[in-house]
């Protein structure tokens, strides 16, 4: 097409990078500029005092670290759990009131998670259900599995009935079926409500906040305090270790997926 | 023979993984909220009528302005997210495949947690930021104060440039997934015939990306709307988000006021369920108008 020339295109990633990555390079230069003031557009000496700070506080750092990674893991278990039957309902069967109740099933996903939260947070302490990770986990979970549900749902049906049928001919039960047959073709659509939910539960800072009440560890937690100190090399240091690590988790998931799929003739 | 047969038996079995915790936790706990708000089941036994916290906070004005400003935040930073996702995605799609790879850095901030995109929009945009910085070497201003106040306007602006800044890739995401089945040969069609880049834009692309724009407009819009981290951070003091003024009430004031945190809640949830009743109803209205053209 004429009208889009390779200028249009360059300042197209551009606009991608100023807007998008430029935000990242500079968190990469906060980190290592602690003394970087205005009117400085280019800090005056770089220094290793936050990867220090990284260094000398790494129990805190990792514990919290591990806090968050193990409940969001939990969360997206959780998702998956009361998700999978259901979607295989919904992208099979017909039945009354099927547009209602789905449009009902994604509402938690829209309305603001503090209604239900916080209207559940007593009822959490009354049966020392808060302060807890349990707690955490279902009240991450109760507003990320939309994300799960759509995911599962248009695997399945993008799937079909026919593997099932086949299997079903050659005499598979069905749990044969559910786990030699349908759940590693599931799997990318597994992966990708996954990541989702992952990355919802793994930055929530407020939920976290109400329901752990300071028991369960967070990294947004430890972030929060550090966003208003006077180091901010601190905390740019903290959101590119958030920037980095679901990025290698995800790179690991692809992989790992490449590897079981050859290993099964997929491929 | 019962009214239940086997089939809807099973049904409700394989629903039920799904439906208990949704009845449970989320109907329960809005259910809860609801109550409390009316003063049941409070902490403290409620000593006024049912609806006392409704009076309350309807004849509080600092409610109707947080109320405003939280609507005028969400729309605006939604609509900026949608409209610049819809124009960058339609761009990214039309990249060489040599460069979209390249066009991957749009995912960053999608990754990057609320709070930290604040703070992104804190170290860019305080008036000792780097755009400050720029300002002052570009000759522009010759000290900090002179650059404006952008994050302490009382208008939002900083919430709005985060919550735009964490949207705009989020519409992109899903605008993309629409535009990959998007047939080119449309395009090449019209421009043949003589459309112009816009009028492609405007009468092929974009009713054909609708659904990517009203779901994401919806979800943006109501996440912030009623979200509570980016407001922690870059918040000023008034009128605040909702969001904050419930949190104060909540943990900052004595457990009598809590039936008032709860109401306002309650408010919240009712404004987010009409809304997406209204706006679904609008759209498909509108559609099928168009439809019969």
């Amino acid at each position: 097409m004429k009208h889009f020339s390779g200028i249009s295109h360059i300042t197209t990633l551009i606009i991608l990078v100023l807007l998008f990555a430029l935000p990242a390079g500079i968190l990469v230069m906060v980190s290592l500029a602690p003394e970087w003031r205005y009117p400085e557009i280019w800090p005056a000496q770089f220094s290793f005092k936050g990867i220090w700070f990284l260094v000398e506080n790494k129990r805190v750092i990792l514990s919290s670290l591990a806090a968050s990674f193990g409940f969001s893991l939990l969360t997206v278990l959780a998702t998956l759990l009361m998700c999978l039957a259901p979607a295989s309902v919904f992208a099979r069967t017909c039945f009354i009131g099927k547009p209602l109740l789905e449009g009902l099933l994604l509402t938690p996903a829209l309305v603001p998670p503090m209604t239900f939260a916080m209207g559940l947070h007593f009822v959490f302490i009354k049966l020392s259900v808060a302060d807890t990770v349990s707690g955490v986990v279902l009240t991450l979970a109760m507003f990320s599995y939309p994300y799960m549900f759509r995911a599962l749902v248009a695997g399945f049906q993008t799937m079909g009935d026919t593997y099932r049928t086949c299997a079903k001919n050659l005499g598979a039960g069905s749990a044969a079926i559910f786990w030699q047959v349908e759940l590693p073709l599931l799997m990318p659509a597994v992966i990708a409500g996954g990541n989702v939910v992952f990355l919802v539960a793994f930055s929530e800072y407020f939920l976290v906040f109400l329901m752990g009440g300071g028991n369960v560890a967070s990294f947004t937690g430890l972030l929060m305090p550090l966003l208003s100190s006077s180091n901010r090399s601190l905390a740019a240091v903290l959101t590119l270790i958030f920037l980095l690590l679901p990025i290698v988790l995800f790179v690991i998931m692809d992989l790992s997926l490449m590897r079981m799929y050859r290993k099964k003739g997929m491929v | 023979m019962s009214w239940i047969n086997k089939g809807t038996t099973g049904l409700i079995l394989k629903l039920s993984p799904l439906m208990l915790p949704y009845l449970v936790l989320f109907c329960g706990g809005v259910f809860l909220t609801v109550c409390q708000s009316a003063g049941i089941f409070t902490p403290l036994p409620h000593a006024g009528r049912a609806l006392d916290a409704y009076g309350l906070i309807l004849s509080d004005p600092s409610f109707f302005a947080s109320f405003g400003f939280s609507l005028g935040v969400a729309l605006i930073s939604a609509a900026g997210s949608v409209i610049a996702g819809t124009f960058l995605a339609y761009r990214v799609w039309q990249l060489p495949a040599k460069l979209a790879n390249a066009a991957l850095v749009y995912k960053i901030p999608l990754i990057l947690p609320h709070i930290s995109v604040a703070f992104v929009v804190l170290i860019f945009w305080s008036q000792s930021g780097i755009l400050a910085s720029l300002a002052h070497q570009l000759g522009l201003i010759q000290a900090m104060h002179q650059f404006p106040n952008v994050l302490y306007s009382g208008w939002g602006l900083g919430m709005i440039l985060a919550y735009t800044l964490k949207g705009t890739p989020f519409a992109m995401l899903l605008v993309m997934a629409l535009l990959v089945r998007f047939d080119v040969r449309q395009i090449q069609t019209a421009a043949m015939l003589g459309a112009s880049g816009l009028r492609i834009f405007f009468t092929i692309v974009m009713p054909r990306l609708a659904p990517a724009l009203h779901s994401s407009f919806i979800i943006l819009f109501l996440y912030s709307f009623g979200a509570f981290d980016i407001p922690f951070v870059l918040s000023e003091s008034r009128p605040g988000m909702l969001s904050i003024h419930v949190y104060n009430l909540y943990f900052k004031h004595d457990l009598a006021r809590r039936p008032e945190a709860m109401a306002i809640l309650t408010i919240m949830f009712c404004f987010a369920v009409i809304f997406i009743i209204a706006y679904t109803k609008i759209v498909t209205r509108l559609e099928n108008t168009v439809r019969k053209l």
